[in-house]
């Protein structure tokens, strides 16, 4: 780091002493990195924080300066500068504040995809008895309305919903109008893979302002591969209703997900391809979840978490290359990340938070009016595994379902502050718990951090993304503050590509 | 002087490593033992009051080529979990301050923590950052 500035000795006499402010620390790239308690992290050589922590660092230099300014060290003059700390930290939490934002409604578990990896047991399309009922709806949503959020995200899913077209035209303005009679703000989303979409459904769409979220795993090849229905045309549907859909709604209220199975793993380059062809600005490098029927069919579609990391950071680096050549497309994961990172902000991510964003801020109710306190946990539930299960819309109020054992137990695992291998962790800050992934993948919701494939895999996916930090490339950082802030990468910038 | 001795056990197969206790904690070794337990079964014993040993037996599915590399490994975990001790010891309770202001202004705590949380100097001035930031009291 070059400063211009006149040395301190200059203007006033160094301190003579000063003292730590809590922080933690790993080794990377021949150097140690420090974050401290509000997630802002400085580069140092080795040795610093043995000097540091012996009181020997030289007072009068810019390792100390910098320290200083980054709140990893205090003297006599500054202060702890504590009300400052303390709203940084409050802002990293922000994302506990007001209660539970996203409701998961499974109105169906009807689908006519039976996909490999699929996360729940869909049901045949013809099978009525797997919808979700009026009564079961209406709790639902006044279940969703008691939370304090002031602003909501209903995300319809199924199955698929759209086989149940009928209750999603009767959730629709029935959470509407509880929304507004107790003054809450209510985005809705529907998750479908849009092989039964219909001109009529994205019109109701669209003059309900309800958003469509889809899924694309790739080329016409893996695509299919990986999502088999009758007619072997799972690809050519989703193409077809994502261009219905955004002519009808408008390109920034249709995105796309992809799931990245066995089959995908030598296809990142193919994957990003087919999403800037799409026209898509953003992809999500998701790997596959250990549940549901990804549990039975695993030998097929499962991976060990290196092969993912090799995708993942191919798949990235593909990604900026796409970027440099002008066209903007950020990866979710790695926008996610950096946000925690570079910025003092939280995110919304409800998988990547601690205390874990499950029960907390996401909320799934069943079609059978069961409540679980994630996705994951419904998956889970399905293979006969009821642990995250919360209670039922039609017995419980949201106040027993926050009371109950299942969700306390859950919330004493959901600190990744006080986990075994986590509250040592340089990363904590940008990490999370996930009680539901290990007590899936390990039988223990506290989870083993050296053998657990979260760790592994966020803990290598932070230290890639603090190598290009690290690197200081113009170019690369400049691409990846604009997933961060939104803005356009310049002229200038893709010119130097 | 070579504060952390190694052997390998008689059959080959356990890698044996002596940790000066005055240096390294038992909760240290034992945080650093809980990182090798992947690939290894650690058993640790004090010897006296002030040597550990530590036996890293290797997991049926890890094969240790270089056991010297394994042992500086280990050593370089346990001292780099030693500095975080020291520094927790020094910052705990200033982090306890912090987490206790930052919660406290968010309407969690029923009571005001305990400690004074203002910088005297800023809040002496009448547009110091302290009462910028401030949150009014009622």
């Amino acid at each position: 780091m070059t400063r211009e500035f006149n040395s301190l000795e200059r203007f006033a006499p160094a301190p003579p002493k000063f003292h730590l402010l809590p922080f933690r620390f790993t080794r990377l790239n021949g150097k140690e990195l420090l974050v401290n308690e509000t997630g802002e992290f400085l580069f140092v050589p080795t040795g610093t924080v043995h000097r540091l922590t012996d009181e020997r660092l030289d007072t009068g230099s810019a390792l100390y300066q910098d320290l200083k300014a980054k709140q990893f060290v205090y003297d006599e003059s500054s202060s702890p500068l504590l009300d400052i700390l303390a709203t940084k930290v409050r802002t990293k939490f922000d994302h506990m504040c007001d209660g539970t934002k996203l409701h998961i409604f499974v109105v169906t578990l009807r689908c006519e995809h039976s996909c490999e990896y699929c996360q729940v047991s869909r049901q045949t399309a013809t099978r009525g008895e797997f919808d979700m009922s009026i009564a079961t709806a209406d709790r639902a949503i006044v279940m969703m309305m008691d939370s304090p959020a002031p602003a909501l995200t209903l995300e319809i899913q199924g199955g698929e919903p759209l086989l149940a077209f009928d209750l999603i035209q009767y959730i629709v303005p029935e959470a509407k109008k509880l929304a507004i009679e107790r003054g809450k703000d209510l985005d809705i989303v529907v998750c479908t893979n849009l092989a039964c979409v219909t001109d009529d459904m994205l019109l109701y769409f669209r003059d309900e302002c309800v958003k469509v979220s889809t899924s694309l795993d790739g080329p016409a090849f893996l695509h299919n591969k990986n999502r088999p229905r009758p007619g072997h045309n799972s690809y050519e549907k989703a193409i077809e209703g994502i261009e219905r859909s955004r002519a009808i709604l408008g390109m920034e209220n249709v995105a796309a997900l992809m799931t990245t199975t066995a089959a995908s793993l030598d296809y990142a380059v193919e994957i990003v391809n087919e999403y800037v062809r799409r026209g898509f600005h953003s992809i999500f490098l998701r790997p596959i979840s250990p549940y549901g029927f990804a549990v039975k069919t695993r030998h097929r579609t499962g991976y060990e978490i290196e092969s993912f990391l090799e995708f993942y950071k191919k798949g990235l680096a593909h990604i900026l290359k796409v970027n440099r050549g002008g066209y903007r497309i950020a990866e979710v994961y790695t926008q996610i990340l950096l946000t925690k990172i570079l910025t003092p902000n939280s995110t919304r991510y409800v998988d990547m938070q601690s205390p874990a964003g499950a029960a907390w801020n996401v909320l799934v109710y069943n079609f059978d009016g069961d409540v679980y306190a994630s996705d994951e946990s419904r998956m889970l539930a399905e293979m006969r595994d009821w642990t995250f299960r919360l209670g039922n819309v039609h017995k419980d109020t949201r106040r027993t379902i926050f009371t109950g054992d299942p969700a306390l137990q859950l919330f004493r695992a959901s600190c990744n502050q006080s986990l075994a291998g986590c509250s040592d962790c340089a990363f904590q800050s940008y990490c999370a718990a996930d009680p539901v992934y290990h007590h899936a993948t390990q039988g223990d919701m506290y989870g083993h951090r050296p053998t657990s494939g979260f760790c592994a895999r966020n803990m290598e996916v932070i230290k890639h993304l603090f190598s290009l930090i690290d690197e200081n490339d113009y170019e690369t950082m400049h691409i990846l503050w604009s997933w961060i802030t939104g803005e356009q990468v310049t002229r200038e910038v893709v010119a130097c590509a | 002087m070579d504060q952390f001795g190694s052997i390998r056990t008689p059959d080959g197969r356990c890698i044996v490593i002596e940790i000066d206790r005055g240096i390294v904690s038992d909760e240290v070794l034992l945080k650093t033992c809980y990182w090798f337990s992947r690939d290894f079964t650690c058993e640790t014993h004090g010897r006296n009051d002030q040597l550990a040993e530590v036996v890293l037996t290797p997991r049926d599915s890890t094969t240790v080529a270089d056991p010297a590399s394994t042992k500086d490994a280990f050593i370089t975990s346990a001292m780099d979990f030693a500095l975080r001790e020291r520094i927790e010891t020094k910052t705990s309770g200033i982090r306890d301050v912090l987490l206790a202001k930052a919660f406290s202004e968010s309407g969690v705590l029923e009571d005001e923590p305990l400690g004074v949380f203002g910088d005297a100097v800023e809040e002496a001035k009448t547009d110091g950052m302290f009462k910028i930031l401030g949150n009014p009291r009622p």
